[in-house]
C-alpha cells in the first residue's frame, strides 16, 4: 500500500467529512449573518403559515412540482437524476448498517436481499447516470451554454466519474470482494480500521474502488463551497419567497 | 471604476440575494420565463445571467488591474459592451418575477434588479425620469395644503357631472375624517369615476385621498424613498381614522400596500385593513351590497393577470368573479394566473421614454397570447398594463380594446 493510498484511505475521509459538515454549518451561519428581508416577498400561490410553507417547500423538494409545471423535459432530467441519487445514497447506507429489521419484516433471507439490492441498485444507477448525460448535453445546448460556468461541468464530471466507477464495480465485476469494502467502511465509521480493499489478504477490487472513494471525498469537500448548497438553501429561499 | 456600485450592492445583498448568489445551479429553467429574452434572445435578458453579471461586477473594484492574486476573477474590465449588458440586465426587466415562479428554488431576480438599480444610480446611471417622478411623489406631501383646494374643486366638477349622468345622490368626499374606507386613486379621473359609482351603489362611507398610489421610487430600488412616499398615505389613513385602506387598479402600489406596509408602518396602520379595490368590489358583490346586470357585455374578452396583482399579490379569483358576473364570454389566456406572460410595461419602463422600443419588443409574447385567445377586449386591473397594452395594441395593430375590470363593473351596476 503506497503512502498516497494510505492517506486517501484513512486520513482524508475524516477530513472530507469534517469539511462537509463544518462547511455546511459555516455557510448556513454566513447566511444567517446577512440581514433578512423584513417585507413579505410574497410569491403566490402562497401556503398558509410557516409550517404550511415548510411542508410546501419540502414537497417541492421531493417532487419538483414547480419545475414540472413549466419545463417537463428539464423536470425529467433533473428529477430522475435526483431520485436515482437518493436511492443510491440509501443503498450505500447498507455499507455501514444493514437494514436487518426491514429484511426481517419482509421475511427475506440473504438470497432475496441480495437479488433485491442488485435489481434496485441497477435501477438506481440507470436513473442516476442517464440523466447526467442529458444535463451535460443541455450545458452545451442553446442558451444554457451561455449560462454555464466551469463549476457546472466540474460537478457533472465528478458525478459521472462516481457513477461510472460505482457501476463498474457493481455490475461488471461481480468477482470483487464486496465484503472487504463493507468491512473497510464500517471500520472507518467505528474508528477500528480494517485493511483497504485490495490489499493485505482481501480479495481484488481493482483500481475502481480507490477512484470511486476518492472522487466521493472530493465531492464532499467541494459541496459546501459550491452550488450544491442548493440542497439546503433551496428550502430556505422558498420559505422566504412564499412569506 | 464602478467602486460605488460594488460598495452599494454589497450592502444591499440581503439573505435572499445571498441565497441567489450561492445556490443558483444555472439550470436554465428561467430562460423560458423572461418575455424580453423570448423576444430578443439576448443573453443579458436571461434572469440567471443578470445575477451572473452583477456577481461578476461585485467581485472586484478595479477590473482593469489584472493582478496575480485575483487571477481567478474575471478581469475583463468594465468596458462598453459590459456596460450595455448591465443596462439591459437592469432596465430591460419589469420585475414581474415570472422567472421566480419558474425557478425550482424561487430565486428572485426582481429583488436583484431592484438592489442593482439602486447601486447603479450611485454611479450615475439609471433612468432619471423614473427617479424624478419618485422624488416628486415624496415632495408632494410637503405642498399638499397648497394644491388641496384645486384638487377638491376638480373633484367637485366630476361629482356634479356624475350626479347628472349617473345618480343624483352621488358624492365624492375628499379628506373626510371618520370615513370607513380611504380610497387612494391614480392621476386622472378614470381612476375615480368607476369607484365613485361603485362606492355609491354599495352605500359605502368612503373618502378620496389627496395623494396618488403610484410609487416610482419602488422602481428605482430606493426603498427608503419608497417608504417616504408611502408614508404620506399611511399618515393620512391614520389621521382620518379609516378602517380600510383601498388601493386602485395599480400593480406596484398594490404590492407595496399588501406586502410592504406592514413592515414599513407597523404601528401606524395597525387595525387598518389593506386591500385592493378589485378585492373590495368582489366583496361588495359577494355580500350583495352591489348588484350588477348579468350578461351586460357579450363581447369576447380576456383577463390579463397583472404580475403585481397576480403572482405578486395573490389576486387571481376576484377579478374573474367580477368579470364573470357581468360578461358572457370571458376567455382565459394561456398560460394564465401565476404563469401569465408579463405585458412588458412594468418596473417603471412606461415612464422612461428611451425604453419605448424595448417595451414593444418585450411585449411580443403578450401579443401572441392575446391573438391566440381571439378576445376583442383585453381587461386588466393595472394602470401600467393598460398603458402598455394600449401601446402594443397600436404598435402591432391588434384591433382590440383595453378595459379596466372596475370600468366594466361600474357600467353594469344596477342601482
Amino acid at each position: 500500500m503506497s503512502t498516497l493510498e494510505y492517506i486517501l484511505a484513512y486520513i482524508t475521509p475524516y477530513l472530507a467529512m469534517a469539511v462537509l459538515l463544518g462547511g455546511v454549518a459555516y455557510q448556513v451561519y454566513r447566511w444567517r449573518q446577512k440581514k433578512p428581508t423584513t417585507v413579505h416577498l410574497s410569491l403566490f400561490p402562497r401556503p398558509q403559515g410557516k409550517l404550511g410553507r415548510l411542508i410546501d417547500a419540502l414537497i417541492d423538494m421531493f417532487t419538483l412540482k414547480g419545475l414540472f409545471k413549466v419545463n417537463k423535459l428539464l423536470w425529467v432530467g433533473g428529477f430522475i437524476m435526483h431520485v436515482g441519487l437518493l436511492l443510491l445514497i440509501l443503498g450505500h447506507i447498507r455499507t455501514v448498517i444493514d437494514f436487518t429489521i426491514l429484511w426481517k419484516w419482509l421475511n427475506w433471507g440473504p438470497e432475496e436481499t441480495h437479488t433485491f439490492s442488485a435489481v434496485a441498485g441497477l435501477i438506481a444507477a440507470v436513473l442516476f447516470t442517464i440523466p447526467l448525460f442529458y444535463l451535460l448535453g443541455r450545458r452545451w445546448s442553446g442558451s444554457v451554454k451561455i449560462l454555464s460556468t466551469p463549476e457546472d461541468f466540474l460537478i457533472l464530471f465528478l458525478l459521472m466519474g462516481i457513477a461510472f466507477t460505482g457501476s463498474h464495480m457493481r455490475f461488471l465485476r461481480p468477482d470483487l470482494d464486496q465484503e472487504a469494502m463493507r468491512q473497510f467502511m464500517q471500520g472507518l465509521y467505528t474508528f477500528s480500521w480494517k485493511p483497504f480493499p485490495g490489499t493485505e489478504g482481501t480479495g481484488s477490487t481493482g483500481p475502481a474502488f480507490l477512484w470511486h472513494f476518492t472522487m466521493v471525498q472530493l465531492l464532499m469537500i467541494y459541496f459546501p463551497f459550491s452550488k450544491l448548497m442548493h440542497t439546503i438553501g433551496g428550502i430556505f429561499n422558498k420559505m422566504v419567497m412564499r412569506s | 471604476m464602478l467602486e460605488k456600485f460594488t460598495k452599494t450592492i454589497r450592502g444591499r445583498i440581503s439573505r435572499p440575494l445571498q441565497y441567489y448568489q450561492d445556490i443558483c445551479v444555472r439550470c436554465g429553467a428561467c430562460i423560458d420565463a423572461c418575455h424580453f429574452y423570448a423576444a430578443s434572445n439576448d443573453p443579458a435578458h436571461i434572469p440567471a445571467y443578470r445575477m451572473a453579471l452583477v456577481k461578476k461586477l461585485m467581485q472586484g473594484g478595479d477590473f482593469r488591474k489584472t493582478n496575480l492574486r485575483n487571477w481567478w476573477k474575471d478581469n475583463t474590465g468594465f468596458d462598453a459592451p459590459t456596460a450595455e449588458q448591465l443596462r439591459k440586465a437592469l432596465w430591460e426587466c419589469t420585475g414581474c418575477r415570472r422567472c421566480a415562479v419558474f425557478c425550482p428554488f424561487n430565486l428572485d431576480t426582481g429583488l436583484l434588479v431592484s438592489a442593482a438599480r439602486y447601486a447603479s444610480y450611485q454611479e450615475g446611471f439609471g433612468s432619471e425620469m423614473v427617479a424624478e417622478i419618485g422624488n416628486a411623489e415624496i415632495s408632494k406631501g410637503e405642498i399638499i395644503d397648497m394644491i388641496k383646494e384645486f384638487y377638491v374643486e376638480q373633484t367637485k366638477e366630476i361629482e356634479t357631472r356624475l350626479q347628472q349622468e349617473f345618480a343624483p345622490g352621488l358624492t365624492i368626499p375628499v379628506d373626510k375624517e371618520g370615513a370607513r374606507v380611504l380610497y387612494v386613486p391614480l392621476v386622472g379621473e378614470h381612476a375615480v369615476i368607476p369607484l365613485a359609482k361603485i362606492f355609491h351603489a354599495a352605500k359605502e362611507d368612503w373618502t378620496l385621498s389627496l395623494f396618488t398610489a403610484t410609487n416610482h421610487s419602488f422602481f428605482t430600488g430606493d426603498m427608503a424613498k419608497a417608504k417616504q412616499a408611502a408614508n404620506w398615505i399611511a399618515q393620512e389613513a391614520k389621521r382620518l381614522g379609516v378602517k380600510v385602506l383601498a388601493y386602485p387598479e395599480c400593480g406596484h402600489a398594490t404590492r407595496t400596500v399588501l406586502s410592504y406596509f406592514e413592515d414599513w408602518f407597523d404601528g401606524d396602520i395597525a387595525g387598518i385593513e389593506r386591500i385592493n379595490v378589485v378585492q373590495l368590489a368582489a366583496r361588495y358583490l359577494a355580500e350583495g351590497r352591489i348588484k350588477v346586470k348579468p350578461g351586460t357585455f357579450t363581447t369576447p374578452m380576456t383577463y390579463h393577470d397583472p404580475c403585481n396583482l397576480g403572482r405578486n399579490s395573490g389576486i387571481f379569483d376576484e377579478p374573474r368573479t367580477l368579470l364573470n358576473s357581468v360578461a358572457t364570454d370571458l376567455r382565459e389566456l394561456s398560460p394564465n394566473r401565476e404563469l401569465n406572460w408579463c405585458c412588458g410595461g412594468g418596473g417603471g419602463l412606461i415612464a422612461e421614454p428611451s425604453l419605448q422600443q424595448a417595451r414593444m419588443e418585450g411585449g411580443k409574447p403578450k401579443v401572441e397570447q392575446i391573438k391566440k385567445s381571439g378576445a376583442q377586449w383585453v381587461v386588466t386591473a393595472c394602470e401600467n398594463c393598460k398603458t402598455q397594452l394600449d401601446d402594443l395594441n397600436q404598435h402591432y395593430s391588434l384591433g382590440v380594446e383595453i378595459k379596466g375590470v372596475l370600468d366594466l363593473v361600474a357600467d353594469a351596476l344596477v342601482l
